[in-house]
């Protein structure tokens, strides 16, 4: 990745937030969007915990076409469309061929998906809703996208579970710089909140348990407290252009995309390891180039799971060497929950924020650190007054596809 | 209520049309509903009308008072034991 692509557009519908000055202003508050979640998901079984979205409202969706979309693909259009009307571009005035869109989700329709097992077994009824199949579908969110600003080129979709939006972001930048495309709508959106997909990954053992006291500090990276991750529903979205296009445009500029590593770890399906997830941020050094002495923030994967926290730490040492322990790294996962096939987007967003805003946020609910997770996480309180000039962006997966994305201030 | 008023508040409903322009002389395609839209519309009709449409609904409905005409008719043959299965239960 030699040249830079910009980014001229944000969006974010999050559980801190509708829009990236309500997020910013969370996150710099170190408020958390983990609730306990109201029934059907918790229930006489059990309490289940999520950060959760306040549904925004979006005249610009025609009501007549709710009916036909998952709430994945409802998050996805609104975040898009903020991001689109960020970037001021009027698709009137472009070549929509060289116009396309790029989403990352882990689980797609789920709570379509979900109605639909209802109907058949629960209820015992054979009439699934003839929307089932493209509610569903995990490339729905992206078709609706491109759809609404009529984008006739490339139109992807890319699951690769907590990885996917930092892969659908990267993809779309090389797309971009492969000259196969001059703007992308580029981002990530997931809606897991629903009693099937909550006791599917609650059998997996990796959920936080709510924290008796205080639910909304259940999500804690780096503690020696952790429990496991909590899962959280939104979308983020980018507006990516080739460096030309957006001079040409006369646009603002928010940040260059400038690194993007892609490596995979085979030892075992979930298990993470050191030199996957360092060998993924050493080649996005070397795609932007960088060396290890540029960064100046890390924003970590940090899902508060035991494997994960202490397998990272140990990569960030290894690409950073003695060099690791000056560096910021912070998981705002701790505030945001863990948006699976969003998240990537989500905290590259963040991290294009911190770069314009000349702030880092904390990693909250950190009060006893794990001996074996001794970097600087920021713990407890944003930081400001420091140099911040280029920042890098974890995402690591289920199924192994680590991607690493680095941002540079303009 | 009538037949042609019971699908209109369908529409208006569950469909978010606005309620002008849902004249008998409306053609379904003028108002945006395609095949898979009438899909749902025939499952709300069920569920409104306590029918259970076996047979493929023809193509020749073309307007919604041709809509309202074919569940006449349904209601009329489930009132006199023909073709159609009839229940109110969706699990029947």
């Amino acid at each position: 990745m030699t040249a830079r692509v910009a980014v001229t557009g944000l969006g974010v519908v999050a559980p801190l937030g509708n829009s990236t000055d309500e997020l910013f202003a969370s996150l710099q508050a170190g408020k958390s969007g983990v609730r306990v979640l109201p029934a059907p998901c918790s229930g006489p079984t059990g309490s289940s915990i999520g950060a959760t979205v306040e549904t925004p409202a979006c005249p610009r969706i025609p009501e007549t076409r709710l009916r036909m979309l998952d709430r994945v693909s409802y998050l996805a259009l609104v975040a898009a469309i903020q991001a689109v009307e960020d970037s001021g571009i009027d698709f009137n005035q472009e070549n929509r061929e060289r116009c396309g869109v790029s989403v990352g989700t882990g689980m797609g329709g789920a709570a379509t998906t979900d109605e639909g097992y209802h109907i058949l077994y629960a209820e015992r009824s054979d009439r699934i809703k003839p929307f089932t199949v493209i509610a569903a579908m995990t490339n729905a969110a992206a078709a609706w996208i491109g759809l609404e600003y009529a984008l006739t080129g490339p139109n992807l979709t890319y699951s690769t579970a907590c990885s996917s939006s930092a892969v659908s972001v990267g993809e779309a930048a090389e797309k971009i710089r492969a000259g196969r495309a001059d703007v992308m709508i580029a981002g990530g959106a997931e809606a897991p909140l629903t009693p099937g997909v909550l006791r599917a990954w609650s059998a997996m053992r990796t959920l936080a348990s709510a924290d008796k006291v205080d639910p909304s500090a259940s999500c804690r990276p780096f503690s020696m407290t952790r429990s496991g991750l909590v899962l959280g529903e939104g979308a983020a979205f980018l507006v990516l252009e080739s460096w030309e296009h957006a001079i040409q445009r006369g646009v603002k500029i928010h940040a260059a995309l400038s690194g993007y590593g892609l490596t995979t770890d085979v030892a075992h399906i979930t298990r993470p390891t050191v030199i996957g997830q360092a060998s993924a941020m050493r080649a996005a050094l070397q795609a932007a180039g960088y060396s290890p002495t540029d960064i100046n923030y890390i924003n970590a994967h940090g899902t508060a799971t035991l494997q994960n926290d202490a397998v990272e730490t140990s990569a960030i040492k290894e690409v950073f060497g003695p060099r690791a322990y000056q560096i910021p790294v912070s998981s705002t996962k701790s505030m945001h929950g863990h948006l699976l096939g969003a998240a990537g987007a989500l905290e590259l967003v963040i991290c294009v924020g911190c770069l314009e805003r000349g702030w880092i946020p904390p990693t909250m609910h950190l009060d006893q650190p794990d001996p074996a997770c001794d970097l600087d996480y920021v713990a407890g309180a944003a930081r400001g007054d420091i140099p911040l000039r280029i920042a890098l962006s974890n995402s690591f997966a289920f199924g192994g596809t680590n991607a690493v994305l680095i941002v540079e201030k303009v | 209520m009538s037949t042609f008023e019971a699908v209109q508040s369908i529409l208006v409903d569950e469909f978010k049309l606005s309620p002008e322009r849902l004249r008998p002389e409306a053609t379904l395609t003028d108002l945006g509903i395609d095949s898979l839209d009438l899909v749902d519309l025939i499952f709300k009709i069920e569920d409104r009308f306590g029918l259970k449409i076996t047979d493929d609904v023809p193509r020749s409905l073309a307007t919604l008072g041709d809509v309202a005409a074919y569940i006449d008719v349904l209601l009329e043959n489930q009132s006199t034991g023909g073709g159609i299965q009839a229940g109110t239960d969706r699990s029947s």
